[in-house]
Protein backbone atom coordinates (compact mmCIF):
# COMPACT_ATOMS: atom_id res chain seq x y z
CA UNK A 1 0.00 0.00 0.00
CA UNK A 2 1.51 3.35 -1.00
CA UNK A 3 1.61 6.11 1.59
CA UNK A 4 -1.28 7.90 -0.19
CA UNK A 5 -3.37 4.74 -0.37
CA UNK A 6 -2.62 3.90 3.26
CA UNK A 7 -3.89 7.27 4.41
CA UNK A 8 -6.99 7.31 2.23
CA UNK A 9 -10.02 8.05 4.41
CA UNK A 10 -12.59 5.30 4.78
CA UNK A 11 -15.84 4.97 6.71
CA UNK A 12 -15.73 1.86 8.89
CA UNK A 13 -18.63 2.27 11.29
CA UNK A 14 -22.15 3.71 11.21
CA UNK A 15 -25.04 3.92 13.64
CA UNK A 16 -28.44 5.59 13.55
CA UNK A 17 -30.60 5.72 16.67
CA UNK A 18 -34.36 5.40 16.58
CA UNK A 19 -35.84 8.18 14.46
CA UNK A 20 -39.28 9.35 15.51
CA UNK A 21 -41.56 12.34 15.57
CA UNK A 22 -40.65 12.73 19.22
CA UNK A 23 -38.37 10.84 21.61
CA UNK A 24 -39.44 12.50 24.86
CA UNK A 25 -37.70 9.90 27.05
CA UNK A 26 -34.33 10.64 25.43
CA UNK A 27 -32.02 13.66 25.64
CA UNK A 28 -29.94 14.91 22.71
CA UNK A 29 -26.80 14.01 24.69
CA UNK A 30 -28.03 10.49 25.34
CA UNK A 31 -28.92 10.03 21.66
CA UNK A 32 -25.57 11.46 20.56
CA UNK A 33 -23.79 9.08 22.92
CA UNK A 34 -25.72 6.09 21.58
CA UNK A 35 -24.95 7.16 18.01
CA UNK A 36 -21.22 7.65 18.63
CA UNK A 37 -20.69 4.48 20.65
CA UNK A 38 -22.87 2.52 18.24
CA UNK A 39 -20.78 3.63 15.27
CA UNK A 40 -17.56 2.79 17.14
CA UNK A 41 -18.93 -0.66 18.01
CA UNK A 42 -20.05 -1.18 14.40
CA UNK A 43 -16.46 -0.48 13.37
CA UNK A 44 -15.26 -3.25 15.68
CA UNK A 45 -13.39 -0.71 17.81
CA UNK A 46 -13.18 0.09 21.51
CA UNK A 47 -14.02 3.73 22.38
CA UNK A 48 -10.42 4.16 23.58
CA UNK A 49 -9.16 3.37 20.09
CA UNK A 50 -10.77 6.54 18.77
CA UNK A 51 -8.59 9.66 18.87
CA UNK A 52 -10.84 12.19 17.17
CA UNK A 53 -14.30 13.50 18.08
CA UNK A 54 -16.47 15.70 15.86
CA UNK A 55 -19.62 15.47 17.92
CA UNK A 56 -22.59 17.78 18.20
CA UNK A 57 -25.57 17.74 20.53
CA UNK A 58 -27.92 20.29 21.96
CA UNK A 59 -27.66 19.40 25.65
CA UNK A 60 -28.28 18.95 28.44
CA UNK A 61 -25.10 17.11 29.37
CA UNK A 62 -21.48 17.76 28.58
CA UNK A 63 -20.65 21.13 27.12
CA UNK A 64 -23.16 21.22 24.27
CA UNK A 65 -21.45 21.09 20.90
CA UNK A 66 -17.92 20.83 22.32
CA UNK A 67 -16.52 17.52 21.16
CA UNK A 68 -13.64 17.88 23.60
CA UNK A 69 -16.00 17.33 26.52
CA UNK A 70 -16.03 13.68 25.40
CA UNK A 71 -12.28 13.41 25.85
CA UNK A 72 -12.43 11.37 29.06
CA UNK A 73 -14.72 8.82 27.47
CA UNK A 74 -12.69 8.47 24.31
CA UNK A 75 -9.27 8.54 25.92
CA UNK A 76 -6.44 10.56 24.47
CA UNK A 77 -8.16 12.83 21.95
CA UNK A 78 -5.90 14.32 19.30
CA UNK A 79 -8.63 16.01 17.24
CA UNK A 80 -11.92 17.78 17.98
CA UNK A 81 -14.29 20.12 16.22
CA UNK A 82 -16.97 22.32 17.77
CA UNK A 83 -19.20 23.60 14.96
CA UNK A 84 -22.44 21.77 14.15
CA UNK A 85 -22.06 21.58 10.37
CA UNK A 86 -18.45 20.42 10.77
CA UNK A 87 -19.71 17.61 12.99
CA UNK A 88 -22.42 16.33 10.66
CA UNK A 89 -22.77 14.58 7.36
CA UNK A 90 -20.58 15.29 4.39
CA UNK A 91 -18.79 18.29 5.80
CA UNK A 92 -17.97 16.29 8.93
CA UNK A 93 -16.78 13.43 6.74
CA UNK A 94 -14.56 15.69 4.65
CA UNK A 95 -12.99 17.35 7.68
CA UNK A 96 -12.40 14.03 9.43
CA UNK A 97 -10.90 12.72 6.19
CA UNK A 98 -8.58 15.72 5.99
CA UNK A 99 -7.50 15.03 9.58
CA UNK A 100 -6.71 11.35 9.06
CA UNK A 101 -5.14 12.06 5.67
CA UNK A 102 -2.79 14.60 7.24
CA UNK A 103 -1.95 12.26 10.09
CA UNK A 104 -3.47 14.60 12.69
CA UNK A 105 -5.63 11.77 14.00
CA UNK A 106 -6.14 8.14 12.99
CA UNK A 107 -9.77 7.41 13.89
CA UNK A 108 -12.49 10.06 14.15
CA UNK A 109 -16.10 9.67 15.20
CA UNK A 110 -18.49 12.19 13.56
CA UNK A 111 -22.13 12.83 14.43
CA UNK A 112 -24.44 13.46 17.34
CA UNK A 113 -27.98 14.68 17.86
CA UNK A 114 -29.21 18.22 17.50
CA UNK A 115 -32.90 18.51 18.26
CA UNK A 116 -34.40 21.54 16.57
CA UNK A 117 -37.70 21.01 18.31
CA UNK A 118 -36.29 21.38 21.82
CA UNK A 119 -34.59 24.71 21.34
CA UNK A 120 -31.66 24.16 23.70
CA UNK A 121 -28.07 25.00 22.99
CA UNK A 122 -27.06 26.58 19.73
CA UNK A 123 -29.76 27.60 17.29
CA UNK A 124 -29.85 25.38 14.23
CA UNK A 125 -28.88 26.86 10.92
CA UNK A 126 -31.81 28.63 9.32
CA UNK A 127 -33.84 28.83 12.52
CA UNK A 128 -33.58 30.76 15.71
CA UNK A 129 -31.14 33.48 14.73
CA UNK A 130 -33.11 36.53 13.53
CA UNK A 131 -32.77 37.24 9.82
CA UNK A 132 -33.43 40.95 9.51
CA UNK A 133 -34.39 41.01 5.83
CA UNK A 134 -36.24 37.68 5.69
CA UNK A 135 -38.25 37.09 8.89
CA UNK A 136 -40.30 40.28 8.59
CA UNK A 137 -41.77 39.01 5.33
CA UNK A 138 -42.55 35.57 6.67
CA UNK A 139 -39.75 33.95 4.74
CA UNK A 140 -38.59 30.58 6.06
CA UNK A 141 -36.79 27.48 4.83
CA UNK A 142 -39.65 25.93 2.83
CA UNK A 143 -40.51 29.28 1.22
CA UNK A 144 -36.91 29.95 0.24
CA UNK A 145 -36.67 26.61 -1.56
CA UNK A 146 -40.08 27.33 -3.10
CA UNK A 147 -38.77 30.57 -4.63
CA UNK A 148 -36.01 28.60 -6.37
CA UNK A 149 -38.45 25.95 -7.57
CA UNK A 150 -40.96 28.52 -8.87
CA UNK A 151 -38.35 30.22 -11.04
CA UNK A 152 -37.16 26.87 -12.43
CA UNK A 153 -40.75 25.95 -13.31
CA UNK A 154 -41.25 29.34 -14.98
CA UNK A 155 -38.07 29.08 -17.00
CA UNK A 156 -38.08 25.40 -17.99
CA UNK A 157 -41.70 24.35 -17.73
CA UNK A 158 -41.07 21.94 -14.87
CA UNK A 159 -44.49 20.81 -13.64
CA UNK A 160 -46.13 20.22 -10.25
CA UNK A 161 -46.73 16.64 -11.43
CA UNK A 162 -42.98 16.12 -11.91
CA UNK A 163 -42.34 17.44 -8.40
CA UNK A 164 -45.08 15.22 -7.01
CA UNK A 165 -43.57 12.19 -8.77
CA UNK A 166 -40.29 12.79 -6.91
CA UNK A 167 -42.15 13.03 -3.61
CA UNK A 168 -44.23 9.92 -4.30
CA UNK A 169 -41.20 7.87 -5.40
CA UNK A 170 -39.06 8.66 -2.36
CA UNK A 171 -41.99 8.52 0.07
CA UNK A 172 -43.02 5.11 -1.29
CA UNK A 173 -39.47 3.83 -0.72
CA UNK A 174 -39.75 5.01 2.88
CA UNK A 175 -43.20 3.51 3.16
CA UNK A 176 -41.71 0.00 2.87
CA UNK A 177 -38.61 0.74 5.02
CA UNK A 178 -39.32 -0.49 8.57
CA UNK A 179 -36.71 1.96 9.91
CA UNK A 180 -38.45 4.97 8.38
CA UNK A 181 -40.58 7.35 10.40
CA UNK A 182 -43.22 7.01 7.69
CA UNK A 183 -43.05 3.20 7.48
CA UNK A 184 -46.44 1.84 6.49
CA UNK A 185 -47.71 5.27 5.40
CA UNK A 186 -48.67 5.28 1.77
CA UNK A 187 -48.20 4.32 -0.95
CA UNK A 188 -48.77 7.75 -2.44
CA UNK A 189 -49.72 8.58 -6.00
CA UNK A 190 -48.89 11.79 -7.81
CA UNK A 191 -52.54 12.75 -7.32
CA UNK A 192 -52.23 12.17 -3.56
CA UNK A 193 -49.28 14.56 -3.36
CA UNK A 194 -51.09 17.20 -5.41
CA UNK A 195 -54.21 16.79 -3.26
CA UNK A 196 -52.33 17.41 -0.01
CA UNK A 197 -52.66 20.93 1.36
CA UNK A 198 -50.45 23.70 0.04
CA UNK A 199 -47.57 24.84 2.25
CA UNK A 200 -45.85 27.35 -0.05
CA UNK A 201 -46.46 27.09 -3.78
CA UNK A 202 -45.40 24.99 -5.60
CA UNK A 203 -44.96 22.77 -2.52
CA UNK A 204 -47.76 20.71 -1.02
CA UNK A 205 -47.43 19.07 2.37
CA UNK A 206 -46.28 15.79 0.80
CA UNK A 207 -43.66 17.62 -1.29
CA UNK A 208 -41.94 18.64 1.95
CA UNK A 209 -39.74 16.65 4.32
CA UNK A 210 -40.87 15.42 7.70
CA UNK A 211 -39.51 16.70 11.03
CA UNK A 212 -38.51 14.45 13.89
CA UNK A 213 -35.89 13.50 16.42
CA UNK A 214 -32.95 11.12 16.38
CA UNK A 215 -29.18 10.80 16.32
CA UNK A 216 -26.61 9.46 13.88
CA UNK A 217 -22.84 8.96 13.72
CA UNK A 218 -20.10 7.35 11.68
CA UNK A 219 -16.40 6.54 12.11
CA UNK A 220 -13.66 7.62 9.72
CA UNK A 221 -10.20 6.08 9.70
CA UNK A 222 -7.39 5.33 7.27
CA UNK A 223 -7.39 2.52 4.74
CA UNK A 224 -4.36 1.11 6.53
CA UNK A 225 -6.26 0.75 9.83
CA UNK A 226 -9.45 -0.33 8.09
CA UNK A 227 -7.67 -3.40 6.72
CA UNK A 228 -7.74 -4.88 10.23
CA UNK A 229 -11.42 -4.09 10.89
CA UNK A 230 -14.45 -6.29 10.20
CA UNK A 231 -16.68 -4.04 8.07
CA UNK A 232 -16.43 -3.59 4.32
CA UNK A 233 -14.46 -0.33 4.12
CA UNK A 234 -16.13 2.46 2.17
CA UNK A 235 -13.61 4.91 0.79
CA UNK A 236 -13.87 8.63 0.19
CA UNK A 237 -12.96 8.86 -3.49
CA UNK A 238 -13.61 12.59 -3.86
CA UNK A 239 -15.30 15.42 -2.02
CA UNK A 240 -16.00 19.11 -2.37
CA UNK A 241 -17.90 22.07 -0.96
CA UNK A 242 -19.52 25.09 -2.58
CA UNK A 243 -20.89 28.30 -1.06
CA UNK A 244 -22.87 31.32 -2.19
CA UNK A 245 -24.35 33.56 0.51
CA UNK A 246 -25.78 33.43 4.02
CA UNK A 247 -28.28 30.58 4.33
CA UNK A 248 -31.92 31.72 4.30
CA UNK A 249 -30.95 35.40 4.74
CA UNK A 250 -30.29 36.58 1.18
CA UNK A 251 -32.79 36.32 -1.69
CA UNK A 252 -32.28 32.87 -3.29
CA UNK A 253 -32.23 33.84 -6.95
CA UNK A 254 -32.33 30.81 -9.25
CA UNK A 255 -29.69 32.33 -11.54
CA UNK A 256 -27.30 32.48 -8.58
CA UNK A 257 -28.11 29.34 -6.57
CA UNK A 258 -30.08 27.17 -9.00
CA UNK A 259 -27.06 25.21 -10.11
CA UNK A 260 -25.25 25.16 -6.77
CA UNK A 261 -23.37 21.89 -6.53
CA UNK A 262 -22.27 21.88 -10.17
CA UNK A 263 -18.79 23.22 -9.44
CA UNK A 264 -18.42 21.13 -6.29
CA UNK A 265 -19.61 18.09 -8.21
CA UNK A 266 -17.05 18.65 -10.95
CA UNK A 267 -14.29 18.84 -8.35
CA UNK A 268 -15.44 15.77 -6.47
CA UNK A 269 -15.98 13.65 -9.59
CA UNK A 270 -12.62 14.84 -10.92
CA UNK A 271 -10.85 13.71 -7.77
CA UNK A 272 -12.70 10.39 -7.83
CA UNK A 273 -11.89 9.73 -11.46
CA UNK A 274 -15.56 8.86 -11.97
CA UNK A 275 -18.49 10.70 -13.50
CA UNK A 276 -22.12 11.11 -12.49
CA UNK A 277 -23.18 8.31 -14.87
CA UNK A 278 -20.89 5.92 -12.95
CA UNK A 279 -22.82 6.46 -9.72
CA UNK A 280 -24.99 3.51 -8.69
CA UNK A 281 -26.94 5.23 -5.91
CA UNK A 282 -27.47 8.79 -4.66
CA UNK A 283 -28.14 9.86 -1.06
CA UNK A 284 -29.21 13.47 -1.60
CA UNK A 285 -30.73 16.16 0.57
CA UNK A 286 -34.46 16.11 -0.15
CA UNK A 287 -35.99 18.85 1.99
CA UNK A 288 -38.58 19.01 -0.77
CA UNK A 289 -39.36 17.31 -4.05
CA UNK A 290 -37.91 19.98 -6.32
CA UNK A 291 -34.47 19.92 -4.74
CA UNK A 292 -33.95 16.41 -6.12
CA UNK A 293 -34.77 17.56 -9.67
CA UNK A 294 -32.36 20.46 -9.26
CA UNK A 295 -29.55 18.21 -8.08
CA UNK A 296 -30.00 15.75 -10.98
CA UNK A 297 -29.18 18.73 -13.20
CA UNK A 298 -26.43 20.28 -11.09
CA UNK A 299 -24.65 16.95 -10.67
CA UNK A 300 -24.63 16.48 -14.43
CA UNK A 301 -27.08 13.58 -14.88
CA UNK A 302 -28.98 15.69 -17.40
CA UNK A 303 -28.91 19.18 -18.86
CA UNK A 304 -30.23 22.16 -16.92
CA UNK A 305 -34.02 22.20 -17.16
CA UNK A 306 -34.31 18.49 -18.03
CA UNK A 307 -34.54 17.17 -14.48
CA UNK A 308 -38.34 17.01 -14.62
CA UNK A 309 -38.47 14.90 -17.80
CA UNK A 310 -35.67 12.70 -16.43
CA UNK A 311 -37.74 11.97 -13.33
CA UNK A 312 -40.69 10.99 -15.56
CA UNK A 313 -38.60 8.11 -16.96
CA UNK A 314 -38.58 6.50 -13.52
CA UNK A 315 -34.88 7.28 -13.12
CA UNK A 316 -34.83 7.96 -9.38
CA UNK A 317 -36.61 4.78 -8.24
CA UNK A 318 -34.72 2.02 -6.43
CA UNK A 319 -34.71 0.06 -9.71
CA UNK A 320 -34.20 3.16 -11.86
CA UNK A 321 -31.14 4.39 -13.70
CA UNK A 322 -30.19 6.86 -10.96
CA UNK A 323 -31.68 5.64 -7.66
CA UNK A 324 -32.14 8.47 -5.15
CA UNK A 325 -32.70 7.93 -1.42
CA UNK A 326 -33.88 4.30 -1.39
CA UNK A 327 -34.25 4.60 2.39
CA UNK A 328 -36.94 7.27 2.03
CA UNK A 329 -34.65 10.24 2.61
CA UNK A 330 -35.79 13.27 4.55
CA UNK A 331 -39.20 12.97 2.91
CA UNK A 332 -40.06 9.69 4.64
CA UNK A 333 -37.14 8.12 6.51
CA UNK A 334 -36.13 10.93 8.87
CA UNK A 335 -35.21 14.57 9.22
CA UNK A 336 -33.83 15.13 12.69
CA UNK A 337 -32.06 18.49 12.58
CA UNK A 338 -28.44 18.72 11.51
CA UNK A 339 -27.74 15.00 11.81
CA UNK A 340 -30.08 14.20 8.92
CA UNK A 341 -26.86 14.93 7.03
CA UNK A 342 -25.19 11.97 8.75
CA UNK A 343 -28.20 9.77 7.95
CA UNK A 344 -27.48 10.42 4.26
CA UNK A 345 -23.86 9.28 4.76
CA UNK A 346 -25.07 6.16 6.58
CA UNK A 347 -27.46 5.21 3.77
CA UNK A 348 -24.67 5.57 1.19
CA UNK A 349 -22.32 3.44 3.32
CA UNK A 350 -24.93 0.73 3.80
CA UNK A 351 -25.66 0.67 0.06
CA UNK A 352 -21.94 0.14 -0.63
CA UNK A 353 -21.67 -2.51 2.07
CA UNK A 354 -24.67 -4.28 0.53
CA UNK A 355 -26.68 -4.03 3.76
CA UNK A 356 -29.28 -1.38 2.89
CA UNK A 357 -32.97 -2.08 3.47
CA UNK A 358 -33.75 -1.30 -0.18
CA UNK A 359 -30.48 -2.45 -1.67
CA UNK A 360 -29.40 -1.29 -5.13
CA UNK A 361 -27.86 -4.48 -6.56
CA UNK A 362 -24.05 -4.48 -6.53
CA UNK A 363 -23.76 -0.78 -5.72
CA UNK A 364 -20.10 0.18 -6.04
CA UNK A 365 -20.15 3.96 -6.25
CA UNK A 366 -22.38 6.32 -4.29
CA UNK A 367 -22.78 10.07 -4.04
CA UNK A 368 -23.88 11.62 -0.78
CA UNK A 369 -24.75 15.31 -0.64
CA UNK A 370 -26.04 17.80 1.92
CA UNK A 371 -27.68 21.22 1.77
CA UNK A 372 -28.81 22.85 -1.46
CA UNK A 373 -30.20 25.86 -3.26
CA UNK A 374 -32.27 27.43 -0.50
CA UNK A 375 -29.42 26.87 1.94
CA UNK A 376 -27.03 28.52 -0.55
CA UNK A 377 -24.31 25.96 0.15
CA UNK A 378 -23.60 22.38 -0.92
CA UNK A 379 -21.29 19.59 0.11
CA UNK A 380 -20.88 16.24 -1.58
CA UNK A 381 -18.75 13.13 -1.38
CA UNK A 382 -18.16 10.36 -3.89
CA UNK A 383 -17.86 7.08 -1.98
CA UNK A 384 -16.84 3.69 -3.23
CA UNK A 385 -15.91 0.21 -2.14
CA UNK A 386 -12.20 0.10 -1.48
CA UNK A 387 -11.58 -3.13 -3.36
CA UNK B 1 -48.51 43.44 15.15
CA UNK B 2 -49.51 40.20 16.94
CA UNK B 3 -46.19 38.46 16.65
CA UNK B 4 -44.93 39.33 13.17
CA UNK B 5 -41.13 39.50 13.55
CA UNK B 6 -40.00 43.12 13.60
CA UNK B 7 -36.43 43.90 12.55
CA UNK B 8 -33.98 45.24 15.10
CA UNK B 9 -31.81 47.69 13.16
CA UNK B 10 -28.04 47.50 13.65
CA UNK B 11 -25.47 50.19 12.92
CA UNK B 12 -25.15 48.57 9.50
CA UNK B 13 -28.85 48.52 8.69
CA UNK B 14 -30.28 51.54 10.53
CA UNK B 15 -29.94 53.85 7.47
CA UNK B 16 -32.16 51.45 5.48
CA UNK B 17 -34.91 51.63 8.11
CA UNK B 18 -34.39 55.37 8.67
CA UNK B 19 -35.02 55.86 4.95
CA UNK B 20 -38.15 53.70 4.76
CA UNK B 21 -39.56 55.58 7.76
CA UNK B 22 -39.00 58.81 5.83
CA UNK B 23 -40.74 57.32 2.79
CA UNK B 24 -37.70 56.36 0.72
CA UNK B 25 -36.21 53.05 -0.40
CA UNK B 26 -32.41 53.22 -0.25
CA UNK B 27 -30.14 50.26 -1.01
CA UNK B 28 -26.42 49.60 -0.50
CA UNK B 29 -24.35 50.92 -3.41
CA UNK B 30 -20.59 50.66 -3.83
CA UNK B 31 -18.99 53.65 -5.58
CA UNK B 32 -15.76 51.65 -5.78
CA UNK B 33 -17.08 49.05 -8.24
CA UNK B 34 -20.39 50.66 -9.18
CA UNK B 35 -22.54 47.81 -7.93
CA UNK B 36 -25.70 47.57 -5.88
CA UNK B 37 -26.01 44.79 -3.36
CA UNK B 38 -28.41 43.46 -0.74
CA UNK B 39 -28.52 42.42 2.07
CA UNK B 40 -26.21 45.01 3.69
CA UNK B 41 -22.74 43.71 4.53
CA UNK B 42 -19.81 45.37 6.27
CA UNK B 43 -17.98 45.44 2.95
CA UNK B 44 -19.07 45.35 -0.66
CA UNK B 45 -19.40 41.64 -1.50
CA UNK B 46 -17.97 42.24 -4.99
CA UNK B 47 -14.86 44.36 -4.37
CA UNK B 48 -14.57 44.30 -0.56
CA UNK B 49 -14.62 48.11 -0.35
CA UNK B 50 -15.69 49.34 3.08
CA UNK B 51 -16.85 52.76 1.91
CA UNK B 52 -20.19 51.89 0.33
CA UNK B 53 -23.29 54.03 0.98
CA UNK B 54 -27.07 53.79 0.90
CA UNK B 55 -28.43 55.33 -2.29
CA UNK B 56 -32.00 55.96 -3.31
CA UNK B 57 -33.67 53.71 -5.88
CA UNK B 58 -36.63 54.40 -8.15
CA UNK B 59 -38.77 51.83 -6.32
CA UNK B 60 -39.88 50.01 -9.45
CA UNK B 61 -38.99 46.52 -10.53
CA UNK B 62 -40.18 43.11 -11.62
CA UNK B 63 -41.13 39.94 -9.81
CA UNK B 64 -38.15 37.56 -10.19
CA UNK B 65 -39.85 34.71 -8.33
CA UNK B 66 -42.89 34.28 -6.13
CA UNK B 67 -44.33 31.71 -3.73
CA UNK B 68 -47.80 31.86 -2.24
CA UNK B 69 -47.28 31.02 1.40
CA UNK B 70 -50.19 29.10 2.88
CA UNK B 71 -48.45 27.95 6.05
CA UNK B 72 -46.88 30.93 7.80
CA UNK B 73 -43.65 30.41 9.76
CA UNK B 74 -45.26 31.88 12.88
CA UNK B 75 -47.95 34.21 14.15
CA UNK B 76 -48.57 37.66 12.75
CA UNK B 77 -49.14 36.81 9.10
CA UNK B 78 -52.44 36.59 7.25
CA UNK B 79 -52.26 33.63 4.87
CA UNK B 80 -52.09 33.18 2.02
CA UNK B 81 -49.57 35.88 1.11
CA UNK B 82 -47.28 36.36 -1.88
CA UNK B 83 -43.61 36.21 -0.85
CA UNK B 84 -41.50 37.39 -3.76
CA UNK B 85 -37.99 38.13 -4.84
CA UNK B 86 -38.33 41.57 -6.41
CA UNK B 87 -35.61 42.65 -8.81
CA UNK B 88 -35.42 46.43 -8.75
CA UNK B 89 -34.74 48.25 -11.99
CA UNK B 90 -31.28 49.10 -10.63
CA UNK B 91 -30.54 45.35 -10.74
CA UNK B 92 -30.55 44.54 -7.03
CA UNK B 93 -33.02 42.06 -5.50
CA UNK B 94 -34.80 41.80 -2.17
CA UNK B 95 -37.36 39.58 -0.50
CA UNK B 96 -40.72 41.27 0.02
CA UNK B 97 -44.47 40.87 -0.31
CA UNK B 98 -46.53 41.64 -3.37
CA UNK B 99 -49.81 43.17 -2.19
CA UNK B 100 -52.81 44.84 -3.75
CA UNK B 101 -53.56 41.77 -5.85
CA UNK B 102 -54.72 38.25 -5.04
CA UNK B 103 -51.58 36.29 -4.07
CA UNK B 104 -52.25 33.56 -6.64
CA UNK B 105 -52.42 36.20 -9.39
CA UNK B 106 -48.87 37.46 -8.84
CA UNK B 107 -46.75 36.46 -11.84
CA UNK B 108 -43.03 36.17 -12.46
CA UNK B 109 -42.06 39.07 -14.68
CA UNK B 110 -44.87 41.28 -13.40
CA UNK B 111 -44.03 45.01 -13.01
CA UNK B 112 -44.28 46.26 -9.43
CA UNK B 113 -43.75 49.48 -7.50
CA UNK B 114 -42.78 49.91 -3.87
CA UNK B 115 -45.30 50.77 -1.14
CA UNK B 116 -44.10 51.58 2.34
CA UNK B 117 -46.05 50.10 5.21
CA UNK B 118 -45.46 51.19 8.81
CA UNK B 119 -45.31 48.19 11.16
CA UNK B 120 -44.16 50.01 14.31
CA UNK B 121 -43.05 53.53 15.15
CA UNK B 122 -39.49 52.54 14.23
CA UNK B 123 -40.00 50.07 11.39
CA UNK B 124 -41.62 50.73 8.03
CA UNK B 125 -41.32 47.83 5.58
CA UNK B 126 -41.20 48.05 1.81
CA UNK B 127 -43.86 46.02 0.02
CA UNK B 128 -44.67 46.00 -3.66
CA UNK B 129 -47.88 46.34 -5.63
CA UNK B 130 -48.56 45.94 -9.35
CA UNK B 131 -47.55 49.08 -11.25
CA UNK B 132 -50.76 48.91 -13.21
CA UNK B 133 -53.36 47.17 -11.06
CA UNK B 134 -55.28 46.11 -14.17
CA UNK B 135 -52.31 44.38 -15.79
Amino acid sequence: MSRDDARRAVVVGVHATDQALSLPHRTPHDLALEAALGAIRDAGLDPREVDGAQLDWSGPGGAAGEGSSWARLLGDLAWTSDAQLDNSGVRGLLKASAAVGAGLAHTVVVGGCKLVSRGTGNAPVGAGAPLEFADVWGSYVVAQFALVAARHMHRFGTTPEQLALVAATIRNAGSTNPEAMMAGRGPYSVADVLASRLVATPFHLLDCCIVGEGGAAFVVTTAERAADLPATPVALLGGAMEYHQAAYADPPRYDEVGQIGRRAGARAFGAAGRGPQDVDVFALYDPNSFEVIRQLEALGLCAEGEGGPLVETGAIGVDGKHPVNPDGGCLAHAWNGTQQMSLRVIEAVRQLRGTAVHQVPDARTAVVANAGAGAQHYELAVLGRLS
Amino acid sequence: MSGRPVPTPSALTAPFWDATRRGELRMPFCDGCGSWFFTPEARCPRCLAAGWRYRGVAGTGTVYSVTVVHRAPGPGFDVPFALAIVELDEGVSLLSHVVGVAPEDVRIGQRVRVRLRPLTERITVPEFAPEDPTS
